[in-house]
């Protein structure tokens, strides 16, 4: 993909390497073109819109700047493209107006920077509650992280058209216990269209970590991100410092990080089992996988000291060692865990109102998945065959075989069917990485990290991919950090995957994503109900189901 | 196969690679502050007060991540997680543990310096005999920053005059 383009737009473009494969191109002259750059990669086969960030640049370059990623996943390139926006004229050509996978982004931009994108299809507020001044902007270099300005409530949400009545669902949801609030317009059962209102467990680490941590223990909120997928966070995050800080992690650093990622989809895969037998009535299902997916959070206790896999992971490796007793511990459980899950996976499917309840339900077409830039099971399900840890690779799964399980059917059975592979996948792949693991050290030496340089990275979570972009800062601090996780995309087809079904089989729908709110909003809390605004730093994050 | 227990009837423990709640050994603590500068979520906090002359470390198990930062950077393993991990208390006050240290006093003007006696003993507890001796530094500790900086004017000037005779 690099090539092509270069060739087609090369000449008004500077072009940055950012790392092997991956080139940011900065747009000089010609803004127009830029709409025609980003078409001209989205038609491309194989290619996702990997993420977008949004920067103040003011202190060094005197504009703001938005940078657009894309992923060519055959060819393994990375493609930057970065638009710096004026203070006096804040705006830039909207990519969403052309890509639907982009409207978030933008909004977000908007939100947080005050950056307008012209001819945004849906530019109401995303982020920012309800409550939150007019022209203030969180990310902007002149904003302090502990600031929290009051405004009055007020938000525009929309009314249903053409004889349709409105069945909220949330703001806390029936399935999974974080807030998100969908306003379905239903004709009787059917529903016709949807609204989406969530963020509300937006908690602002990214402002957090650049205006009071420093680079090493920004890990440890970004593990936090997450309940369920927080290793994945860490990892992801410690690979795009990694990346700017050209630190090469020694191999058996990244062999544990295999072994305690594939662990973690493991577990959050086994819970998603669970969930969605419950969901469907069936809840001998559900007990029966969340007593095999203790197994592994225990097995996650002995190899981590923690249930959850965190505070393992450092820029540079990890942590605690994989001690020869922790080898034959993990070969143990999963030596139980693959009859388990056999036996889990033959009742399942030999339930036929589970079967009922899922087949044919939710159904996203491949078109559509592509749209979104949907990730990861919800992807893999509807046809689209892309997996990070096969295309893009990282710690050792280069050096490891493993199948992408792909299933064409687009429905919520698929998207199990998908993930009880991915279980099985898992297994052998700990069995695979314990028997290969190296020797030596687990942490990497290195000096300080130098300043403004650049990575990105992409680590795949048991949902999707987590792309983490790092700008390093002055003095230990990382200038900007962006995290998107993979719900950012798959929850905006949820409204493609509910059209057209009823009430009833909403909450299964939704909950068939797997969607993490929280990582989607990413972190301060504000209190709407008492108009009183607080910022928790730390405790009481939202977590996963 | 019965899979409930009766927890809290019946204890439960957890295995000996958990990060439970942070403890500090207040005898082996010297208030260096190693572990307040790690700390992601400010779970550990230094107060010095200059009038009476004490430092306290501040640990709020409330706050805490139990990462084990802490215990990885203390010099003198005073800082530890223990295996615990049931914090439910009906008092906020029992999350808090406070340390506290006697600050060094400036020699030459009596003022509190900005680290305590027992950091001083370690760090003079350190160095070995012969760096000791050559360069005085019994004598140069403790001094306050003020003290210091006209100690190393004086001895500056003493040196000049001493190269011009």
């Amino acid at each position: 993909m690099i090539r092509e383009f270069e060739e087609k737009f090369g000449p008004t473009l500077e072009k940055k390497v950012i790392a092997k494969n991956k080139v940011l191109y900065t747009l000089m002259v010609r803004r127009e073109d830029f709409i025609n750059m980003t078409k001209y990669i989205l038609n491309r086969p194989n290619t996702r819109l990997f993420t977008m960030v949004g920067m103040d640049e003011r202190n060094t370059e005197e504009s703001f700047s938005v940078t657009y990623w894309f992923l060519d996943w055959k060819a393994q390139e990375v493609i930057g493209i970065r638009l710096y926006v004026p203070e006096e004229e804040p705006s830039f050509p909207s990519v969403g107006a052309i890509h639907k996978g982009a409207i978030w982004f933008e909004r977000e931009v908007q939100d947080l920077l005050g950056l307008e994108a012209e001819g945004l299809p849906d530019p109401r507020r995303l982020i920012l509650p309800d409550d939150w001044p007019e022209g203030v902007y969180p990310l902007r270099e002149d904003f302090q992280y502990y600031h929290s300005p009051m405004g009055t409530r007020n938000y525009p949400y929309r009314e249903p058209k053409n004889n349709s009545t409105v069945h909220p669902m949330g703001p806390y949801h029936v399935a999974l216990d974080e807030p998100a609030h969908f306003r379905l317009f239903v004709k009787g059962e059917e529903i016709v269209d949807v609204d989406y209102r969530g963020f509300y467990s937006h908690r602002g680490i990214e402002k957090l970590a650049r205006g009071r941590l420093n680079y090493n223990q920004v890990i440890f909120i970004a593990e936090r991100v997450c309940g369920i997928c927080g290793f994945a966070h860490s990892i992801a995050y410690a690979q795009a410092v990694e990346e700017a800080a050209k630190i090469e992690i020694p191999d058996r650093a990244r062999y544990i990080r295999t072994i305690l990622l594939e662990i973690e989809r493991l577990h959050s895969h086994l819970l998603w089992i669970g969930v969605a037998a419950h969901l469907t009535g069936f809840d001998t299902g559900f007990m029966r996988s969340w007593l095999i997916r203790e197994k592994v959070m225990e097995l996650a206790e002995r190899l981590t000291g923690n249930r959850k896999t965190y505070g393992l992971a450092l820029v540079g490796g990890v942590r605690r060692d994989l001690l020869d007793y922790r080898k034959s511990l993990i070969l143990e459980t999963i030596n139980k865990l693959r009859g388990e899950v056999n036996e889990l996976v033959d009742m399942l499917l030999a339930t036929k109102s589970f079967i009922k309840r899922c087949e044919g339900i939710g159904v996203l077409s491949k078109e559509k998945a592509r749209e979104w830039d949907t990730a990861g099971p919800l992807a893999r399900a509807s046809g689209i065959d892309y997996d990070t840890r096969r295309d893009l690779p990282y710690a050792a799964y280069d050096e490891l075989s493993f199948n992408v399980p792909v299933y064409k059917e687009g429905d919520v059975l698929a998207r199990a069917l998908v993930r009880i592979d991915e279980v099985k996948e898992s297994i052998s792949l700990l069995e695979q990485a314990v028997d290969a693991i190296p020797g030596g050290p687990v942490m990497a030496e290195f000096n300080e990290i130098p300043s403004w340089r650049e990575g990105i990275s992409a680590v795949e979570a048991p949902r999707g991919e987590n792309t983490h972009y790092v700008m390093t800062g002055e003095i230990n601090r990382i200038y900007r950090w962006r995290v998107k996780a993979p719900t950012y995309n798959n929850l905006q087809a949820v409204s493609d995957m509910l059209r057209g079904y009823t009430i009833g089989d909403a909450p299964l729908i939704v909950a068939s994503i797997d969607p993490c709110y929280s990582c989607t909003e990413r972190v301060q809390v504000v209190d709407i109900e008492s108009g009183k605004a607080k910022v928790i730093s730390f405790g009481g994050m939202g977590t996963c189901p | 196969m019965p899979i409930t227990k009766y927890y809290p009837f019946e204890p439960e423990q957890a295995p000996l690679e958990y990060r439970g709640v942070p403890e500090i050994n207040p005898h082996l603590c010297v208030g260096c502050g190693a572990c307040v500068n790690v700390c992601p979520p400010d779970a550990l906090i230094k107060i010095d007060d200059y009038e009476n002359g004490t430092r306290k470390i501040v640990l709020d198990i409330g706050r805490c991540i139990r990462c084990a930062r802490c215990e990885e950077v203390c010099p003198t393993r005073a800082i530890r997680l223990t295996r615990e991990f049931e914090a439910a208390s009906n008092d906020r006050i029992c999350h808090v543990e406070i340390v506290e240290l006697k600050l060094a006093k400036c020699r030459e003007c009596g003022k509190y310096v900005d680290y305590t006696e027992r950091q001083l003993q370690k760090v003079l507890s350190l160095i070995p005999p012969g760096i000791l001796e050559f360069d005085r530094i019994r004598e140069k500790l403790p001094l306050c920053r003020e003290c210091k900086r006209l100690l190393t004017v004086v001895n500056a000037t003493k040196f000049e005059e001493e190269m011009r005779e």
